[in-house]
């Protein structure tokens, strides 16, 4: 397991697991992340938020809190 | 059910922010609609109506919102609004080009007792980018009615009208029987366990199934509400089954997901991928690139907000100038002086400040609501996360911020892209830091009349100043509205790029500007009445009017903050209109002219002989102390309008003003005694 902030544009990978308070959970699950979804990173540059794909829509995610989302890379 | 009762049946909108609700909301409605606020709360309500075949149906525009949970106040009043049962259908909006991920909704809502149809918006796109959905098969499944549909298109509304009618007459729940089964693969069996802790028939319109997920995501407020609706035992068990459950809302939501993928198996179809970000996105979100760009399109939105805005603020001008005809019409009645004066000065001139700002409002939210209707505004935020953050602000606040370097009012009125009502009462007290344009009119006049080749330097002195003042108010302001737990990051749906609706547009752009408009001139006529009255004297000369004994008598306590009585009187008359403090001290140290009009009237220019006096009258520390007064004191009376207008709350536009009030007081005090030590 990886934390998804280390993944570089283009990865494809697998969420295994996310920590955080239930608000960050609620949040997070209701933009599509979830255990098992499979997100494809499009931007990863330093002080920016990141910017990945998954479920039909592009998703930004500050890089502090993509540090709790732990995915593995399949491709 | 009240709603059924009297006839009236009433439909609520629900959907995540960009599924196009206030689109349909206006589209349904056009003018008929009010704004208000949800009662003791500063989120806007809108509600309205529209009439079929002898019934009206009344409207109510739910707050937008991610979910269902409690993530914000915006999200308690929407689900305690459906389970009061004052809605007869709740009418969820997805965005059909994001259909996945923007099915939650619906998860999230299946379990709640109030007939439902579902709108497959942005149907459309979705069609351009090679999607289409089986609605049929699909409604087979969740037992609701199901419409293919585009918001911005009012002609094919037909297909909503009958769906409304149809589930007013089934009442039919989201079938949500393959979800709990998922539910019930939860770990440990506590779905299952919590059902049978939980009143069989639920509570309000919340099923048990309904409150039992909730209880499992950690929602206090739901466990708040049910507790008394449980024997002290089952309650205990409950918290103790709650107390073992961890990261409960990732389990619910995968379970939610797998439902939407279950749903969406075999009834949606996706041709071909297209390319997920575009060159011009590649450009919009370039770590270089991104922030310049944003920068440039936001000034050339400022400009193009004259385009529409210069018309109207033209006919504005031309307002005052029915003075003199009205004031021969009332002297050949021979009606009193005095009415005479109060049309002149305050009826008029109400309406002149209304129709010019209202023109610049109009512009802004026409062009910035064109850049965050096509999507751009996504990116802007994107980009300027972390710069904004550090202010506490989200991305978008740059927008403002900008556009304040134009005027206040803009900025105010442009912090309506912003979604959180925190962060847009934040932006506000901060974009009043940003000297607008009628600051640059007064303040290197003054400047250079006193300071000579020094001037360049009071200029950097005050862009240094509004840097720390920026960080000051952040902290004050950021304190008090936004709880540690808010400050999450940024999680955030870049939605891809739409063609602008125009007509949709324009049609929700000149509902709002109306009832902007028809506050702005309450207030504005209240203020001017006030500040008439406090001017007013028969014979017209300054001298006789309350404000200058008001002014007189306290220049023992105004010269302590650097301040003589004329130059304090011009930085009160300043809060009204910034271009007021140089032509009230025209009629102050000439006798030219009356307050009033000096205030409402002036277009900043320096009178004629006035700076030979004030170099005369004025010393360079009170000079100094009365620039930094006027640069950093409330912008205007439109701009408070218009901070009431968006923050909806009295409270918090006074808190902002006495801020205002209090700070560029201390900064005064502070330029004039430092001056004094080096003049």
């Amino acid at each position: 397991m990886i934390e998804l902030s280390k993944i570089k544009a283009g990865q494809k990978v697998v969420v295994s697991e996310v920590k955080g308070d239930n608000r960050f959970l609620s949040r997070i699950t209701s933009i599509g992340l979830t255990i098992g979804c499979e997100i494809k990173m499009l931007y990863n540059e330093k002080k920016l938020p990141l910017l990945f794909y998954g479920r039909d829509t592009v998703v930004a995610l500050n890089r502090k809190e993509s540090e709790n989302v732990l995915v593995e890379v399949i491709a | 059910m009240t709603a059924t009762l009297t006839n009236q049946p009433t439909i609520a909108l629900l959907g995540q922010p960009n599924s196009g609700k206030s689109t349909l909301f206006n589209g349904l409605t056009g003018a008929r609609q009010r704004v208000g606020n949800w009662p003791g709360k500063t989120v806007e309500k809108k509600e309205g109506h529209y009439d079929r075949n002898g019934l009206r149906y009344r409207v109510v525009d739910l707050p937008g919102s991610y979910s269902l949970s409690a993530n914000s106040e915006e999200e308690i009043i929407t689900r305690d609004y459906i389970a009061s049962g004052q809605a007869d259908v709740v009418c969820i909006l997805a965005d059909s080009s994001q259909l996945s991920r923007s099915l939650f909704m619906l998860a999230d809502y299946a379990g709640m007792e109030c007939p439902a149809i579902l709108l497959l918006n942005l149907m459309d796109i979705a069609e351009s980018q090679g999607k289409s959905v089986d609605a049929e098969k699909l409604e087979k499944k969740l037992g609701i009615p199901i419409v293919p549909f585009v918001a911005a298109d009012r002609k094919k509304y037909d297909v909503f009208y009958a769906a409304v009618e149809r589930a007013l007459d089934e009442k039919k729940l989201v079938n949500a029987d393959s979800l709990l089964e998922n539910f019930h693969t939860i770990e440990n069996g506590v779905f299952e366990k919590l059902l049978e802790l939980l009143p069989n028939e639920g509570l309000e319109s919340y099923s048990a199934h309904w409150l039992a997920i909730k209880l499992i995501e950690g929602d206090i407020a739901i466990l708040e509400k049910i507790k008394s609706t449980l024997s002290e035992d089952n309650y205990r068990q409950i918290q103790s089954i709650l107390s073992s459950i961890k990261n409960g809302a990732l389990h619910t939501g995968g379970c939610k997901f797998k439902w939407v993928d279950e749903l969406l198996s075999d009834t949606f179809v996706k041709k071909q991928e297209r390319p997920l970000l575009s060159k011009f996105d590649r450009l919009a979100t370039h770590r270089r690139f991104g922030k310049p760009l944003a920068i440039l399109i936001i000034l050339l939105g400022l400009v193009a907000s004259f385009i529409p805005a210069a018309p109207i603020m033209f006919a504005g001008g031309l307002i005052p100038k029915l003075g003199e005809p009205i004031a021969n019409a009332l002297s050949a009645i021979s009606a009193p002086q005095m009415l005479t004066d109060f049309i002149n000065h305050v009826i008029l001139n109400t309406l002149y400040f209304a129709v010019a700002m209202i023109g610049f409002v109009f512009g802004v939210n026409l062009v910035f609501g064109f850049l965050e209707e096509i999507g751009y505004m996504a990116r802007v935020s994107y980009v300027f996360d972390g710069t904004m953050a550090k202010l506490g602000l989200q991305g978008k606040a740059v927008m403002p911020l900008v556009v304040s370097f134009g005027c206040t009012i803009g900025g105010a009125a442009g912090t309506r892209v912003i979604d959180s009502w925190a962060q847009r009462v934040l932006t506000i007290a901060l974009a009043w830091v940003v000297p607008c344009a009628a600051t640059w009119a007064i303040v290197p006049v003054l400047s250079s009349l006193f300071f000579g080749a020094w001037a360049p330097l009071i200029i950097v002195a005050i862009f240094l100043v509004a840097g720390i003042h920026m960080m000051i108010t952040a902290k004050v302001f950021g304190s008090k509205l936004i709880r540690d737990e808010d400050r999450a990051g940024l999680i955030m749906e870049l939605p891809p790029y739409h063609k602008p609706r125009w007509k949709a547009l324009f049609r929700s752009i000149f509902v709002r500007t109306w009832d902007i408009l028809s506050r702005a001139l309450k207030v504005i006529l209240i203020v001017s009445t006030v500040f008439w009255l406090l001017t007013y004297s028969a014979s017209g000369s300054p001298d006789k009017t309350l404000l200058y004994r008001f002014g007189r008598a306290i220049e023992p306590a105004t010269i302590i903050f650097g301040f003589t009585w004329q130059t304090f009187l011009a930085y009160l008359a300043s809060m009204l209109s910034k271009e007021a403090a140089l032509g009230v001290l025209g009629t102050l140290y000439l006798g030219a002219g009356t307050l009033f009009s000096a205030t409402v009237g002036s277009g900043g220019e320096m009178a004629a002989g006035l700076s030979s006096v004030l170099l005369t009258s004025l010393t360079p520390p009170t000079a100094l102390a009365f620039i930094f007064a006027v640069t950093f004191n409330a912008p205007c009376l439109m701009a408070i309008t218009s901070t009431y207008q968006e923050t909806r709350s009295l409270k918090w536009t006074l808190r902002i003003l006495g801020y205002y009030f209090a700070t560029s007081l201390i900064l005064a005090f502070l330029a004039y005694h430092i001056a004094s030590l080096i003049f």
